[in-house]
């Protein structure tokens, strides 16, 4: 790899700041002692659960069952969410008045009303009745949430291909719904690939809030870890860095997706 | 074969007022005619073409093709449009898709053929637009003519009855609209029913069987390509073709 002069300054510049953070705390008298040891065996440990099963094995920690669920659930809600924003993008755009305005209500009422509150509702009242576990509720609350965002930039995605395609499909004689899914729809979210990976992205970090209706997932693992060993700033930056992980992961999945999709232009 | 009568179409445009393309517009198109349909821009040739696929609706009149009057709401328009094929003046190829596949995929979900006969057919056609060796490229690495003779195969590959081209050659570069035009040369000597708006009258003149002058949304006059270069009666046509010529 070739460094340009402007990434040497960038480095720099970052080494710069460091270097007086590092003097800044350590003059104010900070005397906090690290305990990174600690982490690995919250990621993975080697030893026997239980008395039942003695043979030593390897496990995962803490941390990473936080880490599993709170992929699960990102991938299970960024699955619906596409779903979801679908049928609500092209049902906005529909000749039908009713469907067009129950598309709009939904997106309106998601959007303008938190999160947080959405999940408890969904929890404690429509999980309730329907009995929901935690998961389904929380992935529930998620998918719901994105799918609206979703909805909105398949929209725009399917706006912004020329009319003329969909009356090339249609003079060939190809139903709404073929010239949609053959010809509309592959263009539109080859177009939205950036847009929805903002999206994707948020969905992840945002997905920290399920904790609240005490769903194990990487956050609540963290700050239960946190509360049983006061390694508050270890732990947190570790959480911190397994989020980092998985946004960048798919920032650089979709980048490359975006470039294999690119032949045709 | 078809059969126009008394079509009328009127739009809205953004700021209200209304602007009539079709006015009481009679016409009939003979099986194996090649008509040309030539006239000022908004005079509502590019209407009446859009209205025979029913890409837009008309107001009033009706329109029949092949027996079946089309215009009807309980008429299934997905089945006409097989038999009718278009050229757009953009093309309006999927960009997103390979030269081969633009003209399979229609075949195969609409006509519902097997891939190997659809591809057979393809490059049947692709061969006799004469851009077979273009076959795996996609659209944007094609020249405007190339995209345009992509367009007349992916039509021609449903078996239409009729081919209609809306200003197939107007948004080309000078040097490409030849090889268009000789591919529509060459169907309209094979018989097509061909209804062509277009400001070609060498075209005009070479194949067509009838040419229809339109202004504001009715026909002025009409007669042999040849009645239009000797001795147009109206004033309104001499002023046009004295335009385009």
């Amino acid at each position: 790899m070739k460094f340009s002069r402007r990434s040497l300054i960038t480095l720099v510049v970052l080494g710069v700041i460091a270097a007086s953070l590092y003097y800044f705390f350590s003059t104010r008298g900070v005397t906090y002692i690290w305990h990174w040891e600690k982490i690995p065996e919250m990621l993975f440990y080697h030893g026997s659960k239980s008395p039942e099963d003695p043979t030593p094995r390897l496990h995962m920690g803490i941390l990473m069952i936080g880490f599993m669920l709170t992929l699960k659930i990102s991938i299970f809600s960024i699955f619906f969410a596409i779903i979801i924003g679908t049928i609500v993008g092209i049902a906005r755009l529909s000749d039908e008045p009713v469907t067009r305005a129950l598309s709009i209500s939904y997106v309106e009422l998601i959007r303008n009303t938190p999160l947080l509150v959405q999940i408890y509702i969904i929890y404690f009242f429509v999980g309730s009745l329907l009995r929901l576990s935690a998961f389904t509720a929380g992935t529930a609350a998620l998918s719901i949430f994105a799918g609206a965002y979703v909805g909105e930039i398949v929209r725009a995605g399917i706006q912004s291909i020329h009319r003329g395609q969909m009356e090339a499909a249609r003079s060939l004689g190809m139903s709404y719904a073929k010239a949609m899914r053959y010809v509309i729809l592959p263009q539109a979210f080859k177009r939205i690939i950036p847009p929805l990976a903002g999206q994707f992205i948020s969905l992840i970090k945002d997905s920290s809030l399920v904790s609240v209706i005490a769903l194990a997932d990487l956050m609540f693992q963290g700050q239960q870890a946190v509360a049983r060993t006061y390694y508050a700033f270890e732990i947190y930056f570790t959480v911190a860095f397994l989020y980092l992980v998985m946004t960048a992961s798919l920032s650089m999945a979709t980048q490359y997706i975006e470039r294999r999709l690119a032949i045709s232009d | 074969m078809i059969r126009a009568v008394k079509v009328c179409k009127t739009f809205k445009t953004t700021d209200r007022r209304e602007v009539k393309a079709l006015v009481n517009f009679s016409t009939h198109i003979k099986k194996g005619e090649v008509v040309v349909i030539i006239g000022p821009s908004g005079s509502g040739k590019s209407t009446f073409l859009r209205c025979l696929n029913r890409l837009e609706e008309i107001d009033s009149g009706e329109i029949i093709i092949d027996g079946v009057r089309i215009t009807e709401k309980k008429v299934d328009i997905n089945k006409i449009r097989e038999d009718i094929g278009m050229v757009f003046q953009l093309f309006n190829l999927f960009p997103h898709k390979t030269v081969l596949e633009n003209v399979t995929l229609a075949q195969m979900i609409v006509r519902k053929r097997k891939k190997k006969e659809a591809v057979d057919t393809a490059r049947d056609l692709l061969h006799k637009v004469g851009i077979l060796e273009k076959e795996n490229v996609y659209p944007s690495q094609l020249s405007g003519g190339q995209q345009q003779r992509v367009a007349i195969a992916r039509a021609l590959a449903m078996h239409p009855k009729i081919m209609m081209f809306d200003e197939a050659t107007s948004a080309l570069d000078p040097e490409m609209i030849g090889e268009v035009l000789d591919v529509m040369k060459k169907l309209a000597r094979e018989g097509m029913t061909m209804v062509v708006v277009t400001h070609e009258m060498g075209f005009a003149r070479e194949v067509s069987d009838r040419v229809i002058f339109m202004d504001a949304g009715q026909i002025v006059e009409e007669g042999t390509a040849e009645h239009f270069f000797t001795n147009p009666a109206h004033e309104r046509t001499k002023v046009f073709l004295s335009q385009i010529l």
